[in-house]
């Protein structure tokens, strides 16, 4: 028995990672004015960063359709006997509904499909695909694949800190973290995803603070199984927290990710931020 | 029917593809207007461009080989609007596709385009798509599939021809969108009808034109308005201006009890101190609703006639500025969200505008001011007739100001509500604590979180003395202006910019970031060269110039 692990582009998973494990990745689409780019694919994420600021007509994002699933599962099911689809927060995108239509769509079939609503983003939803994915290749079952998914669900952390809240705000995703907005100061919200959202966690003065509240965040966070350092457009900095929090990490590496165009659409040039699996307690 | 009946067309396959290769066009001709309909479920204006880019892969996909039945034909462009569907109308685009792949052509030997069979993919169409999105509402593309089905059923019945059924479905299909607003409140609030359904209303409309010949077959359909009126354009203006008026502020609802209520007095009341409001009540009860720029004052008010309770308070402006902003922009702005009433409020002191607006911008929509400051202390009856007032039974009390902070400290043991005092020395210590206030913690962790903060900002101003004075030890002659940080004399001089500057070098030491507040005495043009001055000079920190609108100090700072 095969078992094929799916997650979509806003895992922000590196290729290398998705090769190492197997892990196929669907992208969700961008739409800038008349053109469609696939998320990581035919845009890339400094390409991205690079028009956001200077776009006139704000980019929209959609999810991947439930005729591309169906391409994609119909063509892991020669190779595979059953597939895990791990996917980003449906109160953030269409992605998980669109899986689960295509299961519906596809009908009866020989292969098992389970979908899983995450209610995580980028590498928070990254590292539960990449346990999935060790845990089946330790021979977990479809079943215990999925029941582990949706345990490291509870336990994945997404962190990000932007510089400012605009394009949440007019991306729709502001969530609870409401009232962040407005401030006549030039303050740095750090947000988390809570049921599936986005939630405020705090403010920092400045981005150094907040620099300093993101690893400070790690510590109180450790344990740790798993820990990503991410970054729009600023690798230096986030390098700069990873070696800081190494000593949390699982063998002492934080791993540094860039955030792709779809998430980055969302958060804005300039955002830092973490993926983490906390360990389980007890 | 002409074209149906072209001879080369022997099972309607080329006119299924002329009619659909319409309906893209029909969405292109009017795609700006669907788009500027959009405000469900989110009000990002891409519903037509969706649409069109959906289509355009069917059309795409087809390109010019309409070989095969019509069933087969049908059958592709299901696949490719599948493929192609983009957004929630693309998704729901896609299921009319299936139905008329489910129900043309099915028969062998049938007639081209019947009524019949254009009346069952309506319903496949519209059962389906109820099932395909998450949370189905009416007022939208489901509601005029669900009627349109209805519609061509009853048409069909009547032996009615495909030209008949499509003719009663174009028609029918606006009167259903014209009602989407009294299904749909948001609808109705931004006076739009829902986008989606009348981009398959224009849709039915290109159809019909090419089947009847008619050129061109795309057109610009009006929209159907509720009772004819015509539609603007865009979303109603107050909708969006709203946003754009600075003192949108709180809608602000709350409920007063005591006997023998005078509502004409307080309803006159309420119209001095804010706009629109609604008093009205029964037996011993008057129900207030007004909009407040600070919702403290007619709370206060309230007080003044009896008990007050039920408090509600929705901060507009919060709720208005990314829909502003977005329409500014033409982009996606935040779906609207009323903020329930805070588990935890905050009563600040302050003095001048620029603070003012400051503090409320940065109290999570939970926080009022007391206005006050050094020559003006307010009294421990303000202080307490504020906490009484905050909508919440939880309060955090900054008194920002040394002189009150007595004062403010008498407050717990006079009212029924837990109030916590921190006790901020300045109003510039009391901004830094303020961004510490988080909602997600409890009342202690704030407490404790806002005095640390408190703890660790060092607080500085720049005034000019009015008379001789002595100052911790220090005497300044009238004219002259001193810095001071904390409790001691930094600095003295003539020029408030210089002394300003040289306050801030001497005690910038192992600083992260320093916040200047502007005093009401600068001008604007002085302001605008301090703060390039300041922005200039310093770059081992970051520097923050805010107005602040302070009486009697030209700045304060402080020092994180």
């Amino acid at each position: 028995m095969s078992i094929a692990v799916v997650t979509d582009s806003t895992s922000d998973l590196p290729a290398d990672l998705a090769e190492k494990h197997g892990i196929s990745v669907i992208p969700l689409n961008v739409h800038i004015e008349d053109e469609t780019f696939l998320d990581g694919v035919t845009i890339s994420a400094d390409e991205m960063y690079e028009r956001l600021p200077n776009s006139k007509v704000i980019p929209t994002t959609s999810a991947p359709s439930v005729g591309s699933y169906v391409e994609l599962y119909e063509e892991l099911a020669k190779t595979h006997d059953e597939i895990i689809s791990i996917h980003l927060s449906s109160k953030l995108s269409l992605t998980y509904n669109s899986a689960v239509n295509a299961v519906a769509e596809m009908g009866e079939s020989s292969t098992r499909i389970s979908v899983v609503d995450t209610q995580q983003a980028s590498m928070a939803l990254g590292w539960i695909a990449v346990r999935a994915a060790e845990a089946i290749s330790d021979g977990a079952s479809l079943d215990e694949a999925t029941a582990l998914a949706k345990n490291l669900s509870e336990r994945a952390v997404f962190i990000g800190m932007v510089d400012t809240l605009t394009y949440l705000v007019r991306g729709g995703r502001i969530g609870k973290a409401q009232g962040f907005v407005g401030s006549l100061l030039r303050v740095r919200p750090i947000l988390t995803l809570r049921d599936g959202e986005a939630h405020p966690v705090e403010r920092a003065r400045n981005r150094k603070k907040g620099i300093g509240r993101l690893k400070a965040l790690v510590a109180e966070y450790a344990p740790l199984e798993k820990l990503a350092v991410l970054y729009t457009t600023d690798k230096a900095d986030a390098g700069e927290i990873a070696n800081d929090v190494a000593e949390f990490a699982p063998d002492g590496f934080a791993t540094v990710v860039q955030l792709g165009p779809v998430v980055g659409n969302y958060l804005g040039p300039g955002t830092l931020g973490l993926g983490l699996i906390k360990a389980e307690s007890g | 029917m002409q074209n149906s009946t072209d001879a080369g067309d022997t099972t309607g396959a080329m006119l299924l593809v002329s009619m659909i290769r319409a309906t893209a066009k029909a969405i292109e001709v009017n795609r700006d207007t669907i788009n500027a309909l959009n405000v469900f479920p989110v009000p990002d204006g891409d519903t037509g461009t969706n649409m069109m880019l959906t289509l355009r892969s069917v059309v795409d996909d087809i390109g010019d080989d309409a070989s095969g039945t019509i069933g087969e034909v049908a059958k592709r462009m299901a696949r490719a609007a599948l493929l192609g569907a983009r957004g929630n109308s693309g998704l729901i685009l896609a299921q009319f596709f299936k139905g008329l792949s489910e129900s043309l052509g099915t028969t062998d030997g049938e007639p081209l385009l019947r009524g019949t069979s254009f009346a069952k993919s309506l319903r496949i169409a519209a059962t389906n798509s109820y099932k395909a999105v998450p949370n189905p509402v009416e007022g939208t593309m489901l509601t005029v599939y669900r009627e349109c089905a209805d519609v061509a059923e009853a048409s069909a019945a009547k032996n009615g021809s495909f030209e008949n059924v499509l003719s009663a479905v174009a028609a029918s299909s606006l009167e259903t969108v014209r009602r989407t607003p009294q299904l749909l409140p948001v609808l109705a609030e931004a006076e739009v009808v829902d986008s989606g359904g009348f981009g398959f209303a224009v849709m039915l409309d290109g159809a019909l034109r090419a089947l009847n010949g008619e050129e061109p077959a795309a057109r610009v359909v009006e929209v159907p308005m509720p009772g004819g009126t015509k539609f603007s354009g865009s979303v109603k203006a107050d909708f969006i201006d709203a946003s754009e008026e600075i003192d949108w502020g709180y809608c602000t609802v709350f409920a007063i009890q005591a006997e023998d209520l005078d509502l004409d007095k307080i309803r006159a009341h309420m119209d001095q101190l804010g706009r629109s409001p609604i008093v009205d009540g029964t037996d011993g009860i008057a129900k207030v609703h007004v909009h407040m720029e600070d919702p403290g004052l007619a709370l206060s008010a309230g007080i003044e006639y009896g008990q007050i309770s039920n408090i509600e308070i929705a901060n507009m402006d919060e709720q208005t500025a990314g829909w502003a902003s977005a329409r500014r922009g033409d982009a996606t702005s935040p779906p609207v969200a009323t903020l329930a009433a805070p588990d935890i409020a905050v009563v600040a002191v302050a003095a001048g505008d620029g603070l003012t607006d400051l503090i409320i911008s940065t109290g999570l929509g939970a926080t009022s001011v007391v206005e006050g400051g050094d020559t003006m202390n307010p009294s421990v009856a303000e202080l307490l007739a504020a906490v009484n007032a905050a909508p919440s039974k939880k309060v955090i009390l900054l008194p920002n100001n040394k002189n009150v902070v007595a004062a403010a400290q008498q407050v717990p043991d006079l009212t029924g509500k837990d109030v916590r005092v921190v006790p901020t020395r300045s109003v510039q210590t009391g901004v830094a604590a303020l961004l510490a206030f988080n909602m997600g913690l409890s009342l202690d962790q704030n407490e404790k979180a806002m005095n640390e903060v408190a703890g660790e900002v060092g607080e500085g101003r720049v005034c000019q003395a009015s008379r001789d004075v002595t100052i911790y030890g220090h005497e300044i002659k009238a004219g002259m202006t001193f810095a001071t940080f904390d409790d001691d004399i930094v600095t003295v001089g003539r020029d408030p910019l210089h002394v300003l500057i040289k306050l801030i070098e001497e005690r910038s030491d192992g600083a992260e970031i320093v916040t200047v507040y502007i005093g009401e005495t600068v001008t604007p043009e002085q302001a605008e060269t301090t703060k390039k001055t300041l922005e200039d000079k310093f770059s081992d920190f970051d520097i923050e110039v805010v107005h602040g609108g302070q009486p009697h100090y030209d700045y304060l700072i402080a020092v994180e």
